[in-house]
């Protein structure tokens, strides 16, 4: 058989393979359906990490849903924590966006940005349910430079901090008395350093752009155009955390530690401060009996009165081919009954309006569990989003590399932060 | 159709009925990848856009970037560090086990679990090891030494992954060379020994001669790896990539600029089109030393 014909049959299988994959990536497209057209049709909804804890409470809502509307099938997904970002990612690209969405803003930014999320003030069916959910709650799904709402807001979740007061107690502090500023901390970290002669570290992580938002740093400009936190007042920040650091105030390895690292250290009593939320305080009943007994719990230091508050959405995709649906599901989910529920379940607070002035949020039943609740619905009042939603993990990532070399020595803090504001700003253009 | 027309159709056509799933899947996950990272390569593309020509714009912001140094530097390190004992050690293991003595299969098994123990849970048992307070500081502290920060310094990071990744290896090339050594004829040997030849001499004159095609392959198959290292770095480093992102690799870099909803995916394919290049370029150098020696 000569060379050209022993080449048809493998041209004929690699451009079949060919044509199947192409047939593989077809996906997308479609300008998507009606939002005040009729509430009809099958539409898919994803959570994130929610299936593992909460299956009953979601089978209950899409089975209730479903039988208030006979024309409606849901079909819920719940992807994992880990690499949500990637999966939403991938399904976008792929045309296969689910119709109602969970999204942070910063994960709805990108994805309004493309124009894949229904803008909900300017339907007329969703805008109507604005006045449903408090101001504070609407406005943190609100994207800067895109005009507009991307997601029904959901939960809220406020992070109280934990200290250890027997910590505390050995470096002659008073429990009772946790810090409340920066000034404070960094005050309350060098004691319990010299003390421990350099054996205990307050804190377990360098200083992340929710610091800076505490401590009163600009973090962009108005529109969100520019980074702004190697203004002055960042510059101060991240000078005293290098004092922190060379002290012995912050751990060595918080350079690069994660959440669940720093959590660990801190479950371990190797650091007397770290941030957490009402799930951890299981962990430490049932894993560190000793520190559960001397636990504190307080609000992040803050400089600026206004707490850090993390937002929840459920977004409704702009190609969805029931949009109808998908905007009453959304509704639906986040409505005041079924938040109410939610957040009764599992420790996360309501953002619909007057949600907060019940007594499960008001009244602490002396549990400490009940204390963290209380205290942190507390905070909420006022709280803002630090975390700028044109800020992407790998921005994250920039600013956490350049905050180490500054805590290093290796360069000085104005360097630092000018390093990662330049390579933030040409990341942000390039976007 | 004659009998013999048919047969010969049937004679052409039939290799390729076989080979259509592999290279289906070949094609799939392969070939339409590549060509699509050759294509993005030149683009500004971003997760949610497709992106526009650029030329050669990403490769000349990758020379100017910092972090792309720096990993290359690191996986260029991890290739040059950990090569070496991933050709030596096993083959030394593979002696040790290749004798048929009673327990022997014992030693084997547990040579071989670190190959199949999941990447994560290792890496993990390792960072509480490593950690200031972890077993392995509790041990040098019994000798009056340490402790020593494993975990926050980004050259004992470094070394620690690579570390891991010879441990993590070593059952596998283990096996590889076991095959190797049961076809050197025991008869050299036994020759050499009444010849009067030492465990060493004949260590060096027959065993390293009779498995040198074996030790080209493992060179080759652990260049490629160590190049590509990703998951120990990761998650012993953390997502940062160490301190400073000082610890940072190449495919880690890959990871970071590509994905997520903000993913560079055209920067993302230019760094990929550059780990292909010095892979490839790594395989070439191997076989070509393989093929000097033999000439020799």
């Amino acid at each position: 058989m000569s060379a050209s014909r022993r080449a048809v049959p493998a041209a004929a299988v690699l451009l079949a393979s060919a044509l199947m994959l192409a047939a593989c990536g077809s996906g997308g497209g479609g300008g998507g359906s009606d939002a005040d057209g009729k509430v009809a049709g099958s539409i898919t909804f994803q959570t994130w990490n929610l299936r593992a804890n909460f299956k009953g409470y979601f089978d209950g809502l899409v089975k209730e849903f479903e039988q208030a509307h006979p024309g409606v099938t849901v079909r819920w997904l719940d992807r994992p924590a880990e690499n949500y970002a990637e999966k939403l990612g991938a399904d976008a690209a792929g045309g296969t966006l689910p119709d109602v969405v969970n999204v942070s803003p910063d994960l709805a930014y990108p994805l309004a940005k493309a124009g894949l999320l229904v803008d909900l003030d300017r339907e007329k069916t969703s805008a109507a349910f604005k006045g449903e959910y408090t101001p504070e709650a609407w406005k943190g799904n609100e994207l800067p430079g895109l005009g507009g709402t991307y997601a029904f807001p959901w939960y809220l979740n406020t992070g109280p901090l934990f200290y250890n007061k027997e910590l505390f107690q050995r470096a002659g502090l008073d429990p009772g008395k946790p810090p409340k500023s920066y000034a404070e901390l960094f005050d309350c970290a060098d004691r319990i350093s010299r003390q421990s002669d350099g054996r205990i570290a307050t804190l377990a992580s360098s200083p992340t752009i929710e610091d800076f938002g505490r401590y009163g740093v600009r973090l962009t400009d108005d529109d969100a155009t520019a980074f702004t936190y190697n203004e002055p007042k960042g510059v101060e920040l991240l000078t005293r955390y290098r004092e922190l650091y060379r002290n012995g105030g912050l751990d060595p390895q918080a350079l690069n530690s994660t959440p669940e690292r720093a959590g660990q250290k801190f479950l371990e009593q190797k650091v007397a401060i770290n941030p957490g939320s009402a799930h951890d305080l299981g962990t430490f009943k049932q894993n560190a009996p000793s520190l559960y007994r001397n636990l504190g719990i307080t609000d992040a230091p803050n400089n600026t009165g206004k707490p850090n508050m993390y937002v929840m959405g459920l977004a409704v995709g702009q190609h969805s081919k029931h949009k109808a649906a998908a905007i009453a599901f959304a509704h639906f989910v986040t409505d005041r009954k079924n938040q109410e529920e939610f957040a009764h379940k599992v420790a996360v607070f309501p953002s619909t309006k007057g949600s907060l002035e019940d007594p499960y949020w008001t009244r602490d039943d002396g549990t400490d569990e009940g204390r963290v609740r209380v205290a942190s619905a507390k905070m909420l009042k006022g709280a803002v989003n630090y975390t700028p939603v044109v800020m992407s993990d790998e921005m994250k990532t920039i600013l956490k590399n350049e905050v180490a070399k500054a805590l290093q020595g290796k360069k000085s803090p104005q360097q630092a932060l000018d390093d990662a504001v330049a390579q933030s700003n040409k990341l942000l253009k390039q976007s | 159709m004659p009998v013999k027309s048919k047969v010969r159709t049937h004679r052409a056509v039939s290799p390729w009925l076989f080979l259509l799933p592999g290279l289906a899947i070949v094609a799939a996950f392969s070939l339409y990848p590549f060509l699509t990272t050759l294509g993005k390569a030149f683009t500004d593309a971003r997760t949610l856009a497709p992106g526009r020509w650029t030329g050669l714009e990403n490769f000349r912001d990758m020379l100017q970037d910092e972090q792309f140094w720096v990993a290359l530097r690191n996986s260029a390190l991890y290739v040059v560090l950990v090569v070496p004992f991933t050709v030596l050690l096993p083959l030394l293991l593979a002696l040790l086990v290749q004798k048929q003595l009673p327990g022997v299969a014992f030693f084997r098994s547990a040579f071989y679990t670190p190959v199949v123990a999941s990447v994560v849970v290792v890496a993990l048992i390792w960072v509480w090891m490593l950690d200031d307070r972890g077993l392995v500081n509790g041990l040098l502290q019994l000798f009056g030494a340490g402790p020593v920060d494993f975990l926050g310094s980004s050259w004992l990071l470094l070394f620690s992954a690579m570390a891991l990744t010879v441990w993590k290896g070593l059952g596998y090339y283990m096996v590889v060379y076991l095959a190797a050594l049961a076809n050197v004829p025991r008869e050299l040997h036994e020759a050499a020994a009444v010849d009067g030849a030492g465990a060493l001499r004949r260590f060096v004159s027959i065993t390293v001669p009779a498995v040198r095609p074996t030790m080209v392959l493992v060179g080759a198959l652990s260049s490629v790896a160590a190049f590509k290292v990703f998951s120990e770095v990761y998650l012993m480093a953390g997502p940062t990539g160490g301190p400073a992102g000082q610890d940072t690799t190449l495919v880690m870099l890959v990871q970071r600029t590509g994905t997520g909803l903000n993913g560079r995916t055209g920067y993302s394919s230019a760094l990929s089109l550059v780990v292909f290049a010095v892979t490839l370029v790594l395989m070439l150098l191997v076989l070509r030393a393989d093929r000097r020696e033999e000439r020799v």
